[in-house]
């Protein structure tokens, strides 16, 4: 009896490699036709895939520290990464000589409105979404890809390229892409990134440099001047990235919190009046710009008290 | 047809958990262990099938009838099992704890077994998994760090792969080598 064991031999070769850099439409055509030709290959395959995503714990053993190899690529970059004047300088510069020689110069900014949202191909192929009241700057030239996010927040599916980094420089982080999609929020001094897939390398610019993390698929990492904090939960990641639907998720958090992220979709903005209120729980699926069916819910659902003042909405118990 | 995210969903959360349950319950009601691992695939196989038409509200005794009726239905087409051996399958009827799951496992404690399961493997076979899971680097990135071909390497990560999740879903955590090779050697023997 060796197919059972032979097909859960060829599902983890497909899992491995779906994970690897370079995962190309036509892999994953492969990869589909594979999983349709028969189900056991499908089962097989699942059952893989939950044995390892099981293992991920192991993530937690991983050392603060990312060990650098002097010879490597990435040395290079994380020079680069403690001086970012220096680096835009030289992006600059090189972006300048590469315009007199060879004309490949790309330089946008993209901006959306209060309750917008909108999607950008850059040249390489990559995409980016902009969500609400967002302002990015993106440079592509043959070196180099690199996103100065000035405000707001961009979800990057990136296209693989070995030859030309991708740096999202956000306030006092820099975040390098190693093959991926993920997303990144500023809020004044604050970034976090979420990772869908694939792997992040955030590095710290300030004068006092924390330790560069690596991130991965389901992490979570909120970085606010020197601290930062990292949680991992594959379900979070894509809860904080329901904005792509139009939609705001939220997973048992306190109407302050839940409030604050409506406001960021909206002109009309929610105030919470009162303590009580402030610390009610909110989970669940929300249309992010339809703040009135929000309200309505804590007013039918909550029995809390709410008073429409046209730009306001003021929500006590 | 249930849409298929759904219906990885469900296996995620109410069928592969009842995994182990799953296999002590084939290996109680089959003689020859070498069939365990083809039977249990069938039998998910099965499941998936009958779950894409339309998923059933109750997974667990809705895995055990079908994990009982295939092991039947293989004991008579094989007639490698005595009637006995039927007869008593029969006679189980339905029973509640028949698969009886696990206890969940907390996140440190799955963090525990993961360890262990870890070390249960050959030291590089290890050493590729740590590389990957708590590193993270990519197959070409562990080729450059341990000075290794990338074929060798994808052949240690897939078998310290899936011995890892054996192990992480109730099983010894020993290597297998696909059933391909010992023919090659014969071969070679010749």
């Amino acid at each position: 009896m060796k197919s059972a064991l032979s097909r859960e031999h060829t599902a983890t070769a497909w899992l491995l490699r779906r994970e690897e850099e370079g995962w190309s439409a036509g892999d994953h055509a492969l990869l589909e036709a594979w999983l349709n030709a028969d189900p056991r290959n499908r089962v097989a395959f699942y059952r893989m895939q939950f044995g390892w995503q099981k293992a991920d714990r192991l993530a937690a053993l991983r050392e603060p520290v990312v060990p650098v190899r002097a010879d490597s690529a990435r040395t290079w970059w994380r020079r680069r990464g403690f001086g970012p004047a220096f680096a835009i300088a030289a992006s600059l510069a090189l972006g300048a000589v590469i315009v007199w020689h060879l004309g490949v110069f790309e330089r946008h900014t993209y901006t959306t409105s209060v309750g917008g949202r909108s999607e950008v191909p850059l040249s390489d192929g990559t995409k980016i979404e902009l969500n609400t009241d967002t302002r990015l700057r993106a440079e592509v030239n043959a070196n180099s890809r690199t996103v100065w996010l000035e405000n707001g927040e961009a979800y990057f599916d990136v296209a693989h390229d070995a030859t030309r980094p991708f740096v999202v420089h956000g306030g006092t982080r820099n975040i390098t892409v190693l093959g991926t999609k993920f997303s990144v929020r500023r809020d004044g001094d604050r970034v976090d990134v979420v990772v869908l897939e694939g792997r992040v390398r955030v590095d710290d610019l300030s004068p006092s440099p924390q330790p560069t993390v690596v991130i991965t698929r389901g992490d979570i990492a909120v970085s606010q001047g020197a601290a930062l904090k990292i949680t991992h939960s594959e379900e979070h990641a894509v809860d904080e990235l329901s904005w792509r639907q139009g939609m705001l998720t939220f997973n048992e958090m306190t109407l302050v919190d839940a409030a604050a992220e409506f406001n960021r979709y909206n002109h009309k903005q929610l105030v919470v009046v009162d303590p009580r209120a402030a610390a009610v729980h909110i989970g669940g699926s929300f249309d992010a710009t339809n703040v009135e069916a929000f309200v309505r819910l804590l007013k039918q659902g909550f029995g809390l008290t709410v008073e429409d003042e046209g730009n306001v909405i003021r929500i006590s118990r | 047809m249930i849409d298929e995210a759904i219906l990885k969903n469900w296996f995620f959360t109410e069928i592969f958990p009842l995994d182990a349950a799953l296999t002590r319950f084939i290996r109680r009601n089959w003689r020859n262990e070498a069939d365990v691992a083809d039977l249990r695939q069938d039998i998910y196989a099965r499941v998936y099938a009958s779950a894409s038409e339309r998923l059933p509200l109750q997974a667990k005794p809705f895995l055990y009838i079908t994990a009982r009726n295939h092991l039947i239905n293989c004991a008579k087409r094989a007639k490698i099992v005595s009637f006995e051996h039927i007869a008593d399958l029969d006679s189980l009827g339905f029973p509640h704890d028949a698969i009886t799951p696990d206890r969940q496992l907390t996140a440190r404690e799955e963090l525990y077994r993961a360890q262990e399961g870890l070390d249960r493997l050959p030291p590089r076979c290890r050493e590729v998994v740590m590389l990957r899971k708590i590193e993270g680097l990519s197959t070409r990135e562990t080729s450059e760090r341990l000075g290794v071909g990338i074929d060798t390497i994808e052949q240690q990560l897939v078998h310290g792969m899936r011995a890892l999740v054996d192990f992480m879903l109730g099983g010894s955590g020993k290597i297998r080598r696909k059933a391909a090779k010992p023919r090659v050697s014969i071969k070679r023997n010749l």
